[in-house]
C-alpha cells in the first residue's frame, strides 16, 4: 500500500513553552510517506497533541524544519517555482491538511451541511449547489445522509465527528491529522467513528492518528510512533512495537494500556 | 412640592416639543448605536490583531522567534493594538461631558470641520446634532468594543483551530465563524449599552440639542411647573428602553435555540 514518497519530513522539531522550561517537542525526526497510516501513542503530556498541532503550524515550532511538498513551512519566506523568495502562504498548506479533533469543533451556528461547504465555498471557490452535492455524497457514505440540514447540537457524539471528518474531506486534503478522535466519546460510539478512519485508510489516504485505541494502531496503522518527554523513542510495525517493545518507556507503557 | 392634575395639562400643552424631543432622542441613539458598533468592531479587531512590525527583530538568525528578553518584547509590539488599546482606555478614564465638548467646541468649530446651519430629518439643527451623534459613538464605541472583545474571547480556541485547519484565513475565520458566536454570547451586554446610549444622550442637551431633556426646559421654563415636566420625560425615557431591552431580550432567546452545550 505504502509508496516510498516522501510526503512530510519533519526534522528536529522542537516546541518550548516558558522559555524551555517546559520541552512539549524535544527534537522529533520523522517521515510521513504517501499511504502511511502513522499511529502516534504515548503517555499524556508526552507531547504528541502538540507534535500533531505542529505538523499544519496550529503551534509556531521552536526549532527544526517540516517539509511537506518540498517545502519547509516552519519558514516564513520560502522560494516560489521560479526561485524566488516569497512569503509562506500557510492558509495554502493547510488546505491540503485535513484536521480532527478530539472534541469535534463543529461549527455550532451552522447546519451540518453549512458546516461541511463554507470551506469549499470560500477557499476554493466551489459553486455552492457542487459543494453541497458533494457534501450529500458524502454524507451519506458515512450514514449521515439524512442529517444534512441538522445543527451539530442534534447529532450524538460518534456523529459530530463522523461530520467533523468528512467535513475536512471537503478539502480534498492530501493527509489527514487525528487528534484522539474517540477519546471524548461514550465507549459504544467509538467503533462507528474508527470504521470511518478504517474505510479511510484502505482507500489510501496517509493518516497520522493520534489515539489510545491500540486495537485500531494495531489493525489499522502501518507505522507506530512512541513519545515520552517530547522525544521519539521508539518506531516500527504495529508487530515491532506491541510484540517486540525495545525501549523499557514503552514497555512499561504497554503493559498499563493492554 | 405636588403634583397636579392640572398641571400634567399645561406640560401637556407643550406635547409637540416632547414628541420632537422624543424623536430627535431616537435618532440620536439610532445614528449612535450605528456609528458606536461599527468604531467597536474596527476597535476590537484591532486589539485582536496580530500585526508586529518589527517582529523581524525578535528573530534569531536561524529564522526562530526569540522567546525572551528585550528584542522579543520589541518584536511582539503591535502598533495598530495599542492606539485601539490607548483610544479605549482614554475614552473609559474621561468623564463624556468633556469629550461631548471637545467634540462639540474643538472638532467641530468653525476652523476645523465647519457644520452648514442645517436642519436635517425635518427639524434637526446639523451642527448640534451631528456632534452629539459623534461625540456619543465615540464614547459608546470604547465600550462596544470592550464588550466584543470579550465575546470573541469568549469563543471557544477550537473553533479557530478547525477554521484554520480546514484553509480558511484569519479575516474569513473571524467573520463566518466567530464573530457570529461572539455576538450571541454578548447581545445581553450589547442590549445594556444600547439602553445606556439613550439614556446617556439626555447629555447632548448641554450642546443644543433638541432632544427630550431641552422640550422639558421649554415646558419648565413655560410653565413655572418643576417635577410635572420631569416626571413626563422619565415616562417617556422608560417607554423607549424598557421595549428596547425586550427587543433585545426576545433576540437573545431566539438565538440560544440551536445552541451547543
Ligand atoms: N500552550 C502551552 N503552554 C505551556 N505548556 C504547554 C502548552 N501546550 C502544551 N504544553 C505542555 O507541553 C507538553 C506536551 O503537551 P501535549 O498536549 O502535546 O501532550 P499530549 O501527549 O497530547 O498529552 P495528552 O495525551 O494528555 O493529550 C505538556 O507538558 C503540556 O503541559
Ligand atoms: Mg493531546
Amino acid at each position: 500500500m505504502a509508496t516510498k514518497d516522501n510526503l512530510i519530513q519533519v526534522t528536529d522539531l522542537k516546541k518550548y513553552y516558558n522559555r524551555g522550561a517546559i520541552k512539549a517537542l524535544d527534537g522529533i525526526t520523522v517521515n510521513v510517506q504517501k499511504g502511511d497510516v502513522m499511529v502516534v501513542i504515548g503517555p499524556s503530556g508526552s507531547g504528541k497533541s502538540t507534535f500533531l498541532r505542529s505538523l499544519n503550524l496550529m503551534e509556531m515550532p521552536t526549532g527544526g524544519s517540516i517539509i511537506f511538498d518540498g517545502v519547509d513551512i516552519t519558514k516564513k519566506k520560502v522560494p516560489n517555482e521560479k526561485g524566488k523568495m516569497v512569503k509562506l502562504d500557510i492558509d495554502k498548506h493547510r488546505q491540503k491538511m485535513g484536521m480532527v479533533f478530539q472534541h469535534f469543533n463543529l461549527f455550532p451556528h451552522m447546519t451540518i451541511l453549512e458546516n461541511m461547504t463554507l470551506a469549499p465555498i470560500k477557499v476554493h471557490h466551489m459553486p455552492k449547489d457542487q459543494a453541497e452535492k458533494k457534501a450529500l455524497e458524502l454524507l451519506g457514505r458515512v450514514g449521515l445522509g439524512d442529517r444534512a440540514g441538522a445543527y451539530p447540537i442534534q447529532l450524538s457524539g460518534g456523529q459530530k465527528q463522523r461530520v467533523a471528518i468528512v467535513r475536512a474531506l471537503m478539502m480534498e486534503p492530501e493527509v489527514m491529522l487525528f487528534d484522539e478522535p474517540t477519546s471524548a466519546l461514550d465507549p459504544e460510539m467509538v467503533g462507528e467513528v474508527l470504521d470511518v478512519m478504517k474505510e479511510l485508510a484502505q482507500e489510501g489516504m496517509t493518516m497520522v492518528v493520534v489515539t489510545h485505541e491500540m486495537g485500531f494502531a494495531r489493525e489499522v496503522g502501518n507505522r507506530v510512533l512512541f513519545m515520552a518527554d517530547g522525544k521519539l523513542l521508539e518506531q516500527g510495525t504495529p508487530d515491532d512495537i506491541f510484540l517486540h517493545p525495545q525501549h523499557p518507556r514503552l514497555q512499561e507503557f504497554l503493559s498499563k494500556v493492554l | 412640592m405636588s403634583v397636579s392634575a392640572a398641571g400634567f395639562a399645561k406640560t401637556f400643552q407643550y406635547a409637540d416639543m416632547f414628541k420632537e424631543g422624543m424623536l430627535c432622542t431616537v435618532y440620536l441613539s439610532f445614528f449612535t448605536v450605528i456609528l458606536g458598533f461599527l468604531l467597536a468592531l474596527v476597535l476590537a479587531v484591532m486589539r485582536l490583531s496580530n500585526f508586529q512590525p518589527l517582529r523581524f527583530l525578535a528573530m534569531t538568525p536561524d529564522g526562530h522567534l526569540r522567546e525572551e528578553g528585550f528584542l522579543a518584547a520589541v518584536g511582539r509590539f503591535n502598533p495598530i493594538s495599542f492606539i485601539a488599546t490607548v483610544y479605549v482606555e482614554v475614552v473609559r478614564a474621561t468623564p463624556m461631558l468633556v469629550q461631548l465638548f471637545i467634540v462639540y467646541q474643538v472638532v467641530f468649530s468653525k476652523n476645523v470641520i465647519d457644520l452648514p446651519s442645517v436642519t436635517v430629518l425635518g427639524f434637526l439643527k446639523l451642527n448640534r446634532f451631528l456632534p452629539g451623534v459623534v461625540a456619543l459613538a465615540l464614547n459608546s464605541g470604547a465600550y462596544l468594543s470592550e464588550i466584543i472583545r470579550a465575546g470573541i474571547q469568549s469563543v471557544d480556541g477550537g473553533q479557530t483551530e478547525a477554521s484554520r485547519s480546514l484553509g480558511l484565513t484569519q479575516g474569513q475565520t473571524m467573520l463566518y465563524i466567530i464573530l457570529p458566536q461572539a455576538i450571541k454570547n454578548i447581545l445581553p451586554a450589547i442590549g445594556n449599552e444600547f439602553v445606556t446610549i439613550i439614556k446617556e444622550s439626555a447629555i447632548t442637551y448641554t450642546i443644543g440639542v433638541q432632544d427630550l431633556m431641552s422640550a422639558v426646559k421649554a415646558a419648565q421654563a413655560g410653565t413655572f411647573l418643576v417635577l410635572e415636566p420631569l416626571l413626563v420625560v422619565a415616562a417617556m425615557y422608560f417607554c423607549l428602553t424598557f421595549p428596547t431591552s425586550k427587543v433585545i431580550a426576545y433576540f437573545e432567546r431566539r438565538m440560544r435555540r440551536g445552541d451547543q452545550r
